[in-house]
């Protein structure tokens, strides 16, 4: 394999873990399950978009600015949409039907709402264009920006998640809501805490795929689909296991497409994907589903 | 004494409307009336068959349009092969078939999983008949001389007659006491000796077949065969939304969605589709959290209280 395509997997290979990292964040601390992921995703690309077209930030900035963005959506539809439902559902599989219809309906509105106000057509902005050239292999910059910004937001959540106090606040509850409660963290706290992350860092995502892609209001359904493979294959609430997923799922599209060919993409993905969800549910490196 | 509204009457009651005005159609109307109470009864028909696996064993499918669109691929593919009606029966068969292929592996996975799952398989099989037809060098078939509106209105009809019988027989069986209790607990049901997997391969196997003649039904209308109308998964959507607002407890309630949803889409859909689509958005949010059990279980506790 030649190292051009190993440095294009990496590209994708970092974006896919963010979205996975922040789809995990989402399912596997709440159990909200989030549908309507890919159109937060599309949401941030379009703030990415606004941002650099309309108000000149540098897209580096308007990188953060998606995520501030996408983050404060969040947290207001948790205090006004989720926390309600967490609130009354009784066990975790009505909470897990009842946030799927939820955010069934959240991505139709996104999504058709996208397409009201901004039109269907995909849109382009064009920065960090030139061609650099690394060792024999030759990337745009736009390329090179987005994975550098990519392995930073990893690097970031990572350490966070290992170190701070809310980090480890946060994974307790994914391991365990009740015991977690019980030992005295606030789970309301870390639930909004963990929606802003979560969202915030889906619009990052998104703000990254602007920078190398057209934005249109129908881009999101594909990310849902590879940050689910992601996370069924590296395990629900394990952060380090969606990040190995992440580049996994991209080395295997690039190679594949490489070797059968571009029409064949979406075959190949969702097919791994149904081939993990029916042979190894639990992850491959996954425990037995709690 | 007040009497007591029972699912038996409703649902008869539902059936004698029904009729008589597929009836009164069929004889009176003009070509817009018939053409909304074609697309009416082919709503009824794949939202009935939705619920008898999504609604009563809870196991929510997102990719509906999967049988949609295998049996009008199907439909197509034999066109002109075979007479128009083995057309439809082959795509039934067809779309029991695949049930039964996918049904055994797929209902394994439970919850969660199992959503995605269906997400997954639906746009699987979009972007294999995409790659089959984009190989044979086909954008896009058109079916010449198809049917007639009329006699495709009395099919659409005959349809939905079928889904909605069957729907209400399944949920007043034993099958569909199984369904329920597989939709409160399956582990629960199956340790009180509820064989779950043959259950839910009968219900998804049943759920499968009207689709796919459904799907036959807006092929042969539009003439047209194209994968990614046919396979969309706006279908998929408003399946699932017409059955949440109406109901997913009874044979009645998707009735009752596809009513309200046919007359706000004849309002809307032509002038503005992306407003429609929001609109269908917000009410799926609506009804999940206000009023759970849907139009029918909201108009039922009503009468109780009354």
């Amino acid at each position: 394999m030649s190292w051009q395509l190993l440095l294009s997997a990496c590209v994708s290979g970092a974006l896919y873990a963010v979205i996975a990292l922040s789809l995990n964040l989402i399912y596997g601390t709440m159990r909200l399950l989030d549908v309507a992921h890919g159109e937060f995703v599309m949401a941030g690309a379009f703030a990415g978009y606004f941002l650099v077209t309309l108000m000149g930030v540098p897209p580096v900035l308007a990188l953060l600015g998606a995520f501030a963005l996408n983050g404060l959506a969040g947290l207001a539809l948790y205090e006004w949409l989720f926390a309600g439902i967490i609130r009354r559902a009784r066990n975790t599989e009505s909470l897990e039907s009842t946030s799927l219809l939820v955010f069934f309906g959240l991505s139709v509105i996104l999504q058709n709402g996208a397409a009201l106000a901004f039109g269907g057509t995909p849109r382009a902005y064009e920065r960090y264009g030139r061609i650099v050239h690394v060792g024999g292999v030759a990337i745009t910059g736009n390329r090179l920006v987005a994975m550098a910004a990519c392995v930073l937001a990893i690097v970031a959540v990572l350490v966070f998640f290992a170190r701070s106090t809310w980090g480890l606040a946060i994974r307790a509850l994914i391991q365990n809501r009740d015991a977690a409660s019980i030992v005295g963290i606030d789970t309301q706290s870390a639930f909004r805490l963990t929606c802003v992350l979560g969202f915030g860092l889906a619009g990052y995502a998104g703000a990254v795929i602007g920078l190398m892609q057209p934005v249109s209001p129908f881009m999101g359904g594909q990310y849902l689909m590879i940050g689910f493979v992601i996370i069924v294959l590296g395990g629900v609430g394990r952060l380090v296991g969606s990040v190995v997923g992440g580049v996994l799922i991209a080395l295997l599209e690039t190679v594949g497409t490489q070797l059968t060919g571009p029409n064949y993409r979406d075959i190949l993905i969702y097919g791994t994907f149904i081939a993990v969800l029916l042979l190894r549910p639990q992850g491959i490196f996954g425990r037995r589903a709690a | 004494m007040m009497r007591q509204p029972r699912p038996a009457r409703v649902s008869a009651g539902i059936l004698a409307v029904g009729l008589v005005a597929s009836a009164a159609v069929a004889v009176l109307a003009g070509n817009a009336t018939l053409a909304f109470a074609t697309n009416l009864a082919c709503w009824i028909a794949l939202t009935e068959s939705w619920v008898i696996l999504s609604g009563y064993a809870g196991y929510i499918s997102l990719g509906h349009a999967v049988f949609v669109g295998t049996g009008a691929y199907v439909f197509v593919l034999t066109w002109g092969m075979i007479p128009v009606w083995q057309g439809f029966l082959a795509a039934a068969g067809a779309c029991g078939l695949l049930a039964c292929l996918i049904g055994a592996p797929c209902l394994r996975v439970r919850g969660p999983y199992f959503v995605i799952l269906t997400l997954g398989v639906a746009e699987l099989a979009k972007n294999i008949v995409i790659n089959i037809e984009a190989g044979l060098g086909m954008f896009g078939r058109l079916l010449m001389d198809g049917p007639g509106p009329r006699p495709l209105f009395l099919v659409a009809c005959g349809l939905a007659l079928v889904a909605f019988v069957v729907s209400y027989a399944v949920r007043h069986s034993r099958l569909g006491i199984g369904l329920l209790a597989i939709r409160e607990n399956e582990t629960a049901a199956e340790m009180t000796g509820v064989p779950t997997v043959r259950l839910k391969i009968v219900a998804f196997v049943l759920s499968a077949i009207i689709p796919g003649m459904v799907g036959c039904v807006m092929v042969a209308r539009s003439g047209y065969f194209e994968p990614l109308q046919i396979f969309s998964p706006q279908i998929s959507l408003t399946i699932v939304t017409t059955c949440i607002i109406g109901g997913i407890d009874d044979a009645p309630g998707p009735v009752l969605g596809a009513v309200f949803l046919n007359v706000l889409s004849q309002a809307l859909w032509e002038k503005a589709p992306q407003l429609y689509m929001v609109i269908l958005g917000v009410l799926l949010i609506a009804f999940v959290l206000k009023m759970p059990d849907g139009l029918y279980g909201w108009l039922m506790r009503r009468r109780r209280a009354a």
